[in-house]
């Protein structure tokens, strides 16, 4: 499919040359360098993943490459001119196609005026020629192997399907390099499939393709080569083959193994003594493309750290324990009796208190004050026939700005005015006035300073001693493993380990997290050092 | 030094600019009440400010639920049909006396805010389109039910359109009435502190357990109740049901006073004060401009401009 | 977006299930009881025969005429044709009930087949409107039209067809005798002068007065406008419009002003409202600011009933009309031209008045 008028005219790349290049590439937004001297090349023929953490930089990477962004400094070479992109358009006109995982097309336009949107072929009248588009559409998509009605719209495809479309599109446009980012992450496996084929096919006809994933068998699967970006630098570039998944998860979470370490870095002391029934089970917690079975229990002053890679599925789960987002699936229960799923307030009557990843999305009210923020789930019990008891309110809130030890100028300040630690002290205060019996703790000192960060984690630490069953989750290693007496290790929505007393380590940890799939979900063949969940191992 | 000074000069905007959109609109009915005092003849006396008062009710009821419902980062279209629907149903219904029609139009204007609610709350419709959707149905249905306009003699709406205590019109006591409760609300219950967290951040209010949809619902609920009320007082005062013209443009007004009165469009924060007093501001202003027989024009001119000054005392601010 | 395209669509389904149960609940008919419930006294007026219009112009044999040869159509009995009538607004103000009251009863009287049509304040829908009745098979046509211009298109498809068109109380901008047959209607600055010899009368021809606009940008408010200023200038002198604010056509609107006007000027001795129901907003007003009936010299323009009732119990002064029963008229402008006789191109209607003296006797001529 070469209908393209606008495609430039040279014949593609030599397989191997180098098709983008960027060297020396800085890019800062205010308070933070987000890439730092960043130097990458994808090459024509190859697929080349790019990976990182939260906060690595690829995302900037990918804006900067299709001219959403302007980088501060470094060249940006495109078969092998220097280039600079100011807009998203001119980027796609010289050939490079970016497929995101959230399909940009228009969802009730036919498949065909998809495919060609802004160049459709035209009749002599210069109207939109329907059949030579339509024949057009069908052939670009066959040759991807997709077979389905170019005239229906394209919101009646799966989601699947309209990746293809996507995909068609942009190589029909002559691209000459194609970036997907996680463009797997709502596919289903035999989508995958196909997706890959496709792919594969780019490859062979001399696009470069560049792939993000945080699914290290995809990884493996379909790239050639990989750059790893951690705190916007790159720390390798290299074949994916000449480096084993343990190295390449070390890599991106910056953690050395067997790393000599000092104890004691970060404020939690060691283990609890957990005891008795447990107080949370989550049992078999299904949600499409997200949870597939994920079981956790947490007993009374024990926490329970959840390790896994970005979107393996461990926000999901604390979400779906706490009745934010509805599992198809599964049960929980709080000290053994059943609670409502997907129903916030069914949650917190039982007992479950999030802290949510998004603090200053999900967590804090920006516009009220300390004082109205603590209270605010707490209301209805400091409440008589709905008139709100500020005397009450006032006891409680002085005693949590006491021993939580938050900094404000009043508690009439704005919380949104507030230091990020102070405010995470504020979302805990807020939980802890509802007397809750477990909480579940998602990222709770990520982007907060190191003082209060220690803060935080010696409270964490206090309320497990005092008997709460708390649920960390935290992209800090050293944080998990300190922090957590247990570790459940997640992949792509499942468990895939558990790492109990001395096995706690980072080092088994990144294991843990880098070990392939076991083939049966099921069954722990094959799978970490770390021993499998075992059923009521108290 | 210089970047300080500059610090300090801008920190100094910043409050000129918040100390503006939340007091000066107070400032801007002293302002209009001296240059009446100056120029308008027989502007200072009882009559003329309870003219004044009277005229404003329902503007002023109207704007207490628009308050509420911006306050929690939506926004009520359908207040003016529903004044014309509690119109005709008041007008229909009043053969059984004036307290059972007044009954069935302030239910008929809580019927109309349960559907906006719903619509928003469980269906997730944007507030604007879901009231918009109620406000062309809500006209059309008072229509039908009364088509033209029709004279009230009941002489229950006639006193309380025209009656008065201590020489306060009746009109003015239930403006005021409503106003002081709807502050309480806000202020001392639950829900007011619910609302509020809603606006501001409704999936952190999600997350705190909130009931969200049953706040939300009551909110329109009130709102419709509150436009019901309004339309209420206006045919009293008209001694008429008039669906045909009661409450056009009555949602512009409303929104006016509202915004006018410091309550930010982008929710989480009400001012009933400032809302009172916004419809006071838009009130005097169109009487200076009648009573001193300026070109109708320049009225919905005047409007524009102190709605313009207003929004930008509030985005300036929100930029920070 | 598949979301909410569905969203949309379970939204419109809710919508309509509101809306249903809404109308049903409010409705529910036995429930509903009005205050003069019984007393429908009210019931079909303006079908009656009484105040029906009558022609003012031409009188003189100067004016321009029309005939069926000159229009190019062909004769025809108009007890065996079908009348097409296209209503410009919704019957919700006494005029357009009175109007289309006249027409259908005048139609029925001679036992003319009718088909009706309301663009619902709609221009394009009045279009459409034309398009069908002329579809439907009628052979003549009145309007109503609620604009003057803008009916090229359908003016030319029904000349076409050679069917006559007669356009009642406001004129189209277009050929007489060519695209359409004839215009019949009031003359509104006529309405104006004649509202100020009755205020000059009331008042003396001294003091001050002020005027209750229509809504701003409409022709009829112009034109009442024009004539009550033209004549008071020419005829008075001394007594001075102070005062021009607009009520909307509304009587609410016209209470709220006068209450303005009343409070700041209390010499003000004469109030023009230019429709009724702002005269009517106008007595309420003054009522509550504890005026006497007859304190505020208040003359208006329309005739219907309320403000006729305004002139019995004093409030009122003199009520212009402005007839809205061109049944009559319209079926004999018709009936004559389609015998192949001539009409007048324009036909000016002589519009009656109400004053002390016959408000009382005519009050059941008011519509």
């Amino acid at each position: 499919m070469t209908a393209a008028p606008d495609a430039p005219g040279q014949p593609p790349p030599a397989q191997g040359t180098p098709a983008l290049a960027v060297t020396s590439l800085t890019k800062s937004f205010p308070g933070a360098l987000a890439l730092d001297e960043v130097d990458f090349e994808a090459r024509a023929g190859e697929v080349h993943a790019l990976i990182g953490e939260n906060g690595a930089g690829k995302s900037t990477l990918i804006k900067v490459l299709t001219g959403v962004y302007q980088a501060d400094a470094g060249r940006v070479r495109f078969l092998g001119d220097e280039v600079r992109f100011g807009t998203p358009l001119e980027a796609q006109d010289a050939g490079i196609s970016t497929i995101y995982q959230e399909v940009n097309l228009v969802p009730l336009m036919s498949v065909a005026r998809n495919l060609f949107l802004g160049r459709e072929p035209r009749n002599r009248f210069g109207l939109i020629d329907f059949r030579a588009m339509h024949l057009a559409a069908d052939e670009a998509l066959r040759d991807l192997g997709v077979r389905v009605d170019v005239t229906r719209p394209l919101r009646t495809l799966g989601v699947g399907a309209q990746q293809m479309v996507a995909l068609a599109r942009a190589v029909s446009v002559d691209a000459r390099v194609v970036i997907m980012d996680e463009p797997t992450s709502s596919l289903e496996p035999r989508e995958v499939a196909t997706l890959f084929g496709v792919i594969r096919m780019l490859r062979d006809r001399g696009i470069a393709v560049i792939y993000v994933s945080h699914r290290l068998e995809e990884l493996y699967e379909i790239c050639d080569s990989v750059t790893v970006l951690r705190d916007g630098r790159v720390v390798h570039t290299g074949r994916i083959a000449d480096l084993d998944r343990l190295r390449l998860v070390s890599l991106m979470l910056g953690r050395e193994m067997g790393q000599v370490r000092e104890e004691g870095l970060t404020k939690f002391s060691g283990d609890h003594a957990a005891a008795g029934e447990p107080v949370l089970q989550a049992e078999e917690l299904t949600l499409s493309h997200m949870l597939h079975a994920v079981s956790v229990e947490v007993r009374p002053g024990e926490v329970v750290g959840l390790g896994g890679l970005l979107g393996s599925g461990r926000s999901e789960t604390a979400k779906a324990i706490a009745g934010a987002l509805p599992p198809e699936s599964g049960r929980v229960l709080v000290a053994g009796s059943e609670v409502r799923t997907g129903s916030t307030p069914a949650a917190i009557r039982a007992g479950i208190s999030l802290l949510p990843e998004d603090r200053k999305a999900e967590g804090i009210v920006p516009g009220l004050s300390v004082r109205e923020n603590i209270a605010l789930a707490a209301l209805p019990g400091l409440s008589r026939f709905g008139l709100v008891d500020e005397s009450r309110i006032d006891r409680i809130v002085d005693t949590f700005m006491e021993r939580l030890r938050i900094k404000a100028s009043s508690p009439h300040q704005k919380v949104g005015e507030l230091s990020g630690g102070n405010q995470q002290k504020v979302l805990l205060a807020r939980w802890l006035a509802m007397q809750p019996k477990v909480l579940l703790l998602d990222e709770p000192t990520r982007g907060i300073d190191v003082g209060a960060k220690a803060e935080v984690q010696k409270l964490i630490d206090e309320l497990a001693e005092d008997g709460l069953g708390v649920l960390l989750i935290s992209s800090d290693m050293e944080e998990l493993v300190e922090g957590s007496d247990r570790v459940v290790v997640l992949k792509d929505g499942a468990v895939t380990a558990e790492l109990t007393g001395d096995q706690v380590t980072e080092d088994l940890l990144m294991q843990a997290i880098a070990a392939p799939l076991p083939a049966d979900a099921g069954d722990g063949a094959g799978t970490p050092p770390g021993p499998r969940k075992e059923a009521g191992d108290d | 030094m210089t970047e300080l000074t500059l610090r300090r000069s801008e920190l100094d905007r910043a409050r000129v600019l918040r100390l503006l959109q939340d007091y000066g609109v107070y400032a801007g009915v002293a302002v209009l009440i001296l240059v009446n005092v100056v120029l308008t003849p027989n502007f200072v006396s009882g009559e003329n400010f309870r003219t004044q008062a009277v005229q404003v009710a329902p503007v002023m009821i109207v704007a207490l639920g628009m308050a509420l419902a911006i306050g929690s980062q939506g926004i009520d279209l359908s207040v003016g049909s529903v004044m014309a629907l509690s119109t005709s149903l008041l007008s229909l219904y009043l053969g059984y006396g004036p307290w059972i029609a007044v009954l069935v139009a302030v239910i008929g204007g809580m019927v109309i805010g349960l559907a906006n609610g719903s619509l928003i709350a469980f269906i997730g419709v944007q507030p604007i389109v879901a009231t918009l959707a109620l406000m062309v149905a809500g006209r059309g249905l008072a229509l039908v039910l009364l088509p033209q306009l029709k004279d009230v003699r009941d002489p229950g709406m006639a006193t309380l359109g025209s009656g008065s205590v201590l020489g306060i019109p009746y009109l003015v006591l239930i403006a005021v009435a409503l106003a002081i409760a709807v502050a309480f609300v806000v202020r001392r219950t639950t829900f007011g502190r619910q609302l509020l967290a809603i606006g501001d951040s409704r999936p952190a209010a999600q997350l705190a357990g909130l009931p969200v949809r049953r706040v939300l619902i009551i909110v329109y609920v009130v709102s419709g109740a509150l436009a019901a009320v309004a339309g209420v007082i206006a045919t009293a005062r008209l001694t008429a049901s008039d669906p045909t013209s009661l409450g056009t443009l009555m949602e512009l007004s409303a929104i006016t006073a509202v915004v006018v009165g410091g309550t930010p469009l982008s929710g989480g924060r009400v001012r009933i004060g400032g809302t009172v007093a916004g419809a006071v501001l838009i009130q005097l202003l169109t009487a200076t401009l009648i009573k001193h027989d300026l070109p109708p024009s320049w009225t919905q001119i005047a409007q524009a401009v102190v709605i313009v000054a207003a929004v930008y005392a509030a985005r300036e601010r929100g930029k920070r | 977006m598949k979301s909410t395209a569905q969203l949309g669509r379970t939204a419109v389904r809710t919508l309509v299930a509101t809306g249903l149960s809404l109308s049903l609940a409010l409705t529910a008919g036995a429930c509903a009881k009005s205050e003069d419930d019984g007393g429908s006294k009210d019931k079909d007026k303006g079908a009656s025969g009484d105040g029906g219009q009558v022609v003012s112009s031409p009188s003189a044999g100067n004016a321009k005429t029309c005939t069926i040869d000159q229009f190019g159509a062909e004769k025809l009995d108009l007890k065996n044709a079908t009348v097409g009538f296209s209503q410009s607004e919704k019957e919700a103000n006494p005029f357009r009930i009175a109007e289309t009251a006249s027409i259908k009863a005048e139609a029925k009287k001679r036992g003319v087949k009718l088909l009706t049509a309301n663009a619902q304040s709609q221009f394009s829908k009045q279009i459409s409107d034309v398009q069908d009745l002329i579809a439907k098979g009628a052979d003549l046509l009145v309007i109503a039209p609620l604009n003057s211009d803008g009916w090229g298109p359908v003016l030319r498809a029904a000349s076409a067809k050679k069917i006559p068109i007669v356009t009642i109380d406001r004129k189209i901008n277009s050929k007489a005798c060519k695209d359409y047959v004839s215009f019949i209607g009031s003359d509104f600055v006529e309405q104006g002068k004649r509202a100020a010899d009755q205020m000059i009368e009331a008042t003396g021809g001294k003091g001050e007065v002020a005027i209750l606009l229509g809504a701003p940008g409409n022709n009829v408010t112009t034109e009442r406008t024009k004539g009550f200023k033209d004549r008071i200038k020419a005829k008075a002198p001394d007594l001075k419009v102070v005062f021009e604010q607009t009520g909307e056509f509304s009587r609410e609107k016209g209470q709220s002003v006068t209450e303005q006007l009343i409070q700041s000027n209390s010499k003000i001795s004469g109030i023009y409202a230019e429709n009724d129901e702002m005269g009517l907003g106008a007595v309420t007003a003054l009522k509550s600011a504890g005026k006497k009936a007859g304190d505020v010299k208040i003359v208006t323009v329309d005739g219907t009933r309320n403000a006729v009732q305004g002139i019995v119990d004093g409030w009122i002064h003199g009520v212009v009309e402005s007839n809205p029963r061109f049944g009559p008229l319209a079926f004999q402008t018709l009936d004559t031209f389609t015998k192949g006789e001539k009409v007048a191109q324009d036909i000016v209607i002589q519009d009656s008045a109400y004053t002390e003296k016959n408000a009382e006797s005519d009050l059941s001529k008011a519509y």
